[in-house]
């Protein structure tokens, strides 16, 4: 731009004045921002450096005593906290499923038969349903008269029952089961969303060139997905941290003894039902670190993007 | 794919199965009964709790938009020092879950006086959706142009007056998508209604569901009756907004 005098003002008087202009828009938006900044900061930023205190001390909600590092080493000596972790992790086991079944959804749904439409208003419904509801029905699914015996004995087992909430070898089995089921309408909606953004001729031009199916998904489409795939996966890895409770609450109640009690349910029964506060606070901090370095991968995928 | 889909309708199928059964009907299996629907008002207060849920969803959704809104302009347009930073750290909250700040958040909620009836849960469901809130609004916003709203400043009518005259009603999509998430979100939580409601008459319907639920001394006929009542709003408004819904999720990547 060159500097020339318009409309009789000089250089310098029109740089003051957009200065002032500049000053004006950014308080306004600074003004804009802060009651968001605000709420956030008060009910989300403020909490984290609280708990970090409160994890070094004895608390019960009304008075807290600082007793240092060793709150910390006796919260990983409690050996409910390590149960709980490594339910967690075999959790993580459900992750492939509740990926893998959905992108096999989509595909079908891809395919675009009479009435797709439909067919994808019906596999999303679910996903409007409470987890709260999801978890009774699938209480009914598991229960010793529930449907699940009821196929058992459909297909001639009829002398064997299960009964997989009951028993600490299986509660957490029918926990991941049930996770997969609640997580298939999100999922797939994502997928199916991806496979539109693919271009059909691509596969055309694959298909030939004369590779088969298996080869055109395995070169062309899994490569086009992989950022709906890694959005999926830190959504569903999220979700199996912090997203169970209330299936766990309403199917059982973290049992039978600990075997479905993972580290948010874990928060939730020292800090409430034991009012152990300061313990419950510290475990809030380990389920924070957890999510946090799902974060960053998260994090690092749109800064790879961009 | 009839399979998939009789799969998918599962939860359908035994809520309403079940429900028209009676408690001694459904024991022993067989029969069909309105019996549960009849007595369902007098086990569970339906009404009241789903006028509870409703009362706290659109409230929350109220802030959550009053706050959004300006705070997503501000980040795309009216840049102030330092903005990308508090930026970052607004959407990175977007990743804390409630857990994990549960106990220091329920204690001052508390303090504040705002847990007995709605307001400490309205609060919570705010700040919680309100960093998602800004992410979307602020990624939307920046596809409007400059000079839309600097022609509105120069027509007079302040930065708010752009934000409410210009820039609110090309962003109606984007407050779609926000809204239709967070009510479903809102209305199928459990644990801020659970800890943050003390007062039990202003208790949400899932919250009611599931403190009957693990009492286990409920009829589950019954139990399933009010589970129907409170997925059909959820249903209604997912079936209607259904591509907001797409939209919100894909956010992001799918620019």
């Amino acid at each position: 731009m060159s500097v020339v005098t318009i409309n009789g003002t000089t250089p310098i008087h029109r740089r003051g004045r957009r200065l002032s202009l500049r000053r004006r828009r950014q308080v306004a938006g600074f003004l804009f921002a802060l009651p968001a900044i605000a709420l956030v900061v008060g009910f989300i930023g403020v909490p984290i450096g609280q708990a970090v205190y409160y994890s070094f001390t004895e608390w019960n909600g009304l008075t807290s005593t600082w007793i240092g590092a060793s709150a910390w080493t006796q919260a990983f000596h409690n050996s409910n906290l390590w149960t709980a972790l490594q339910n967690n992790a075999l959790l993580l086991l459900a992750v492939p499923f509740a990926l893998g079944l959905p992108l096999l959804i989509a595909m079908l749904l891809h395919q675009r038969v009479v009435g797709w439409r439909i067919f994808r208003s019906i596999y999303f419904l679910p996903t409007a349903i409470s987890w709260v509801v999801l978890g009774l029905v699938a209480e009914r699914f598991f229960a010793y008269h529930g449907t699940l015996n009821s196929l058992i004995h459909a297909v001639g087992l009829t002398h064997v029952s299960t009964n997989m909430l009951g028993y600490e070898s299986t509660a957490l089995s029918a926990l991941g089961i049930t996770f997969v089921f609640t997580m298939i309408g999100t999922n797939t909606m994502l997928f199916l969303t991806g496979l539109a953004t693919l271009d059909p001729s691509l596969e055309e031009a694959a298909r030939i060139d004369g590779a088969g199916r298996w080869r055109i998904f395995r070169s062309i489409t899994l490569p086009h997905l992989s950022r709906f795939i890694q959005l999926a996966f830190v959504m569903t890895v999220i979700a199996l941290f912090s997203a169970l409770f209330s299936l766990i609450f309403v199917m059982t109640g973290g049992g039978p003894g600990y075997a479905t009690t993972t580290m948010e349910f874990l928060i939730y029964q020292t800090g409430f039902d034991q009012g152990a506060f300061g313990t419950a606070a510290l475990y809030g901090l380990i389920l924070f670190v957890l999510t946090a370095i799902v974060g960053v991968v998260q994090l690092r995928l749109i800064g790879s993007e961009e | 794919m009839v399979l998939i889909a009789v799969i998918m309708l599962y939860p359908f199928w035994v809520m309403i199965g079940t429900s028209l059964k009676s408690e001694a009907q459904f024991l022993s299996g067989g029969g069909f009964s309105w019996l549960s629907w009849k007595n369902l008002t007098a086990t569970i207060p339906v009404g009241q709790e789903v006028l509870s849920s409703t009362i706290v969803c659109t409230a929350s959704i109220l802030i959550i938009l009053a706050v959004g809104l300006p705070a997503g302009f501000a980040f795309a347009k009216l840049r102030f020092r330092a903005s990308t930073v508090v930026f970052l750290v607004i959407v990175s909250a977007m990743m804390v879950p409630l857990q994990a700040i549960l106990m220091p958040e329920f204690v001052n909620v508390t303090k504040l006086g705002l847990t007995g009836g709605y307001l400490g849960a309205i609060v919570v469901y705010a700040a919680l959706g309100t960093p998602f809130s800004v992410f979307l609004f602020a990624t939307y916003f920046r596809g409007v142009p400059d000079e839309l709203i600097e022609a509105g400043i120069v027509d007079g009518l302040g930065y708010f007056g752009a934000l409410w005259r210009l820039v609110v009603p090309i962003a109606i999509p984007a407050i779609a998508t926000v809204t239709v998430l967070q009510f479903i979100q809102i209305w199928d939580d459990l644990l801020v209604g659970l800890l943050f409601i003390q007062n039990t008459s202003e208790r949400p319907i899932t919250v009611g569901l599931a403190v009957l639920a693990a009492g286990r001394t409920t009829s589950i006929p019954e139990l399933m009756a009010g589970s129907l009542v409170s997925a059909l709003p959820a249903m209604v408004v997912y079936l209607v907004f259904q591509r907001y819904l797409v939209k919100g999720l894909t956010m992001g990547i799918d620019r």
